[in-house]
């Protein structure tokens, strides 16, 4: 599947994150010439924790404590799961989410929906969208995706990617909004992924992206 | 034939130029039934030089076939007048002042009738371009039925010459033969063979993997990486024979995966190539096909220039000169421009981010280490190659 960058929102230090955001980095996209919108797409994660079934006993060692869900706009039929200590990703069935319902071994406790619009661009595809905290839609940050279609090497796609990186941060400090969207670094490697681009690719970006936009929300606030 | 009205300067526009439009056609028509007499007429002379015996008869056919083709003429002849009074052949009305903005139907240097003079002008093409597309369509038919029904070939020419020409059959052929098998490569000591050219290349770009197939086979692996991405690189697949390779498939990993087709089969001789993404599959990625990318498009436009151009310049080793410039393609997503230094640039026109697209493809005339080593943007190369 075609390789994808993902991005999140960094507003300047003091200022706060708003919705006026969201509408000025969408403004941005739809400035460049060709660009067309092309709907809305919507992903959702939710942070598990384990639910010990003797509360006597000790949790065993080796099961995660934290497991991450995710739910990724393009697969709906496909659910994820990420285990960041372990560098396990899982990828199921949507059905799953009814199995884990079910067994209340783990519990979800809190949910994060991304929600927003998507845009084509010739051979790229942009996502621009809101990062959501459930249950009181309280706005925590601003993602973006970029998928680069014609190919689904990582390495091979590298320079291009991080061309398009430069002109998307070109045009949006001379937008002048508010902060800047930083690249999450990933090292695929360790997840025991390889240079040939899948949704679990995907889930590992999300999961860390996600952690980054809590961390500068948290310290935003 | 039956009596004209002429047309009056009191006539409406739209008669006129309607009566136009059938005297062309009339003229047409007898301008076929000329040509149709002097076949006949040659073939008459011809009979009769064949067999004496039949030479009365031919005579008779001869004096006949005379006579029609005196009143053609004269028919014609008439026709033309008329045409030339009404305006037709020299255009001079078209810049008539009450012309309800028709004008008359113009004859083009190449023989095209363009009805309406003013079309072309807001289609903002030549007359003769409709006759140029259908001359494109006819050959591109003809190509086609050539490659896939060779056997037709021959029949269908006998079978239409039999109509007008009562020849015996023996004679025919003579006249007709036309090489449809390419001439045993080995015995030209210029060219090399197919087997040499994929070794030569593999040697020069280890970064692609070469495989040939038959024309078939190439249909169902495509078929099959519809279905299915090999996950690793295949090996390279290189037909035990070359007499039947009619597609060579070069792949870069992660970059390209390139179809060129050979005609006829087993030749070194490319007709086609294009240019696809490595996760593209299905039945449409074959030579004359395109991607849905618009990167592999533009690569894929380029390399018919650049095909048609080592074809024209240096046929004997189009084929080698092809598969390198192919392969230095390799760095299509990684090498920047040799104008504006970057890889991706805006192409204003076409409102899309692209990598440089454009590698020129000019020989030298020392023709060897020819590296194809620059790149361009669409809108960076500054000439037409």
């Amino acid at each position: 599947m075609p390789v994808k960058w993902l991005m999140h929102f960094q507003p300047n230090q003091g200022t706060t994150l708003t919705s006026q955001v969201m509408a000025e980095a969408c403004a941005v996209a739809e400035s460049f010439p060709g660009v067309s919108r092309d709907g809305r797409w919507r992903s959702s994660m939710t942070f598990y924790r384990a639910v010990p079934r003797d509360q006597s006993l000790p949790a065993p060692s080796d099961l995660p404590r934290d497991l991450i869900g995710i739910s990724l706009h393009d697969l709906p039929n496909e659910y994820l799961f990420v285990m960041r200590s372990q560098r396990l990703i899982l990828r199921a069935h949507s059905s799953v989410q009814t199995v884990m319902d079910k067994l209340q071994s783990y519990k979800g406790r809190f949910f994060i929906n991304f929600e927003g619009l998507q845009y084509k661009w010739g051979d790229f595809k942009l996502r621009i969208g809101k990062c959501l905290y459930n249950p009181n839609e309280a706005l925590r940050g601003i993602v973006m995706e970029v998928e680069y279609l014609p190919l689904s090497s990582i390495d091979k796609s590298q320079r291009v990617m991080e061309e398009f990186y430069e002109i998307w941060r070109e045009a949006v400090a001379s937008k002048l909004l508010a902060g800047q969207f930083i690249n999450t670094e990933v090292n695929f490697v360790e997840y025991g992924l390889g240079d040939s681009y899948t949704p679990q690719h995907t889930a590992v970006l999300y999961g860390m992206c996600v952690v980054q936009v809590i961390a500068s929300s948290n310290k935003n606030q | 034939m039956e009596p004209q009205q002429q047309a009056g300067s009191g006539d409406a526009p739209p008669k006129q130029v309607a009566q136009a439009m059938d005297r062309l056609g009339r003229a047409a028509r007898l301008i076929a039934e000329i040509r149709l007499g002097a076949d006949r007429i040659l073939e008459a002379l011809l009979v009769s030089n064949e067999n004496p015996r039949l030479s009365e008869k031919a005579a008779e056919l001869t004096l006949g076939e005379e006579d029609a083709m005196r009143r053609h003429f004269l028919d014609l002849r008439t026709v033309g007048k008329q045409l030339e009074d009404s305006g037709v052949l020299s255009g001079a009305l078209r810049s008539r002042g009450n012309s309800w903005g028709l004008h008359m139907p113009l004859v083009c240097p190449d023989g095209a009738v363009v009805a309406y003079a003013w079309k072309r002008q807001l289609a903002g093409q030549a007359g003769a371009s409709a006759v140029d597309r259908a001359r494109l369509a006819l050959k591109a038919f003809s190509d086609q039925k050539r490659r896939f029904f060779p056997q037709l070939e021959d029949d269908q020419l006998n079978r239409s010459n039999n109509d007008t020409i009562k020849f015996p059959p023996t004679k025919r052929p003579r006249l007709l033969h036309r090489p449809t098998q390419s001439p045993n490569i080995d015995s030209t000591e210029q060219k090399p063979m197919l087997a040499d050219i994929l070794k030569s290349i593999q040697t020069e770009a280890p970064g692609v993997t070469i495989s040939t197939y038959q024309r078939l086979e190439w249909s169902k692996r495509a078929e099959s990486l519809a279905l299915d991405q090999p996950k690793e690189q295949i090996l390279s697949n290189l037909s035990g024979s070359f007499n039947e390779v009619a597609v060579i498939e070069l792949v870069a990993s992660g970059v390209f995966r390139v179809l060129v087709s050979l005609h006829p089969a087993g030749s070194t001789d490319p007709d086609a190539v294009a240019f696809f993404s490595p996760n593209e599959g299905g039945s449409y990625l074959h030579s004359r096909g395109m991607s849905v990318h618009h990167v592999f498009k533009h690569v894929t436009e380029y390399a018919d220039k650049a095909l048609q151009y080592f074809q024209s310049s240096d046929p004997n080793k189009a084929l080698s000169h092809l598969l390198s410039w192919i392969c230095s393609h390799q760095s299509l997503f990684t090498k920047n421009c040799s104008k504006c230094c970057k890889l991706l640039a805006m192409d204003k026109s076409l409102a899309l981010l692209l990598p440089p697209v454009h590698r020129p493809y000019l020989l030298n005339s020392k023709d060897h280490d020819q590296d194809f080593a620059t790149a361009y943007h669409i809108g960076c190369s500054s000439y037409d190659v």
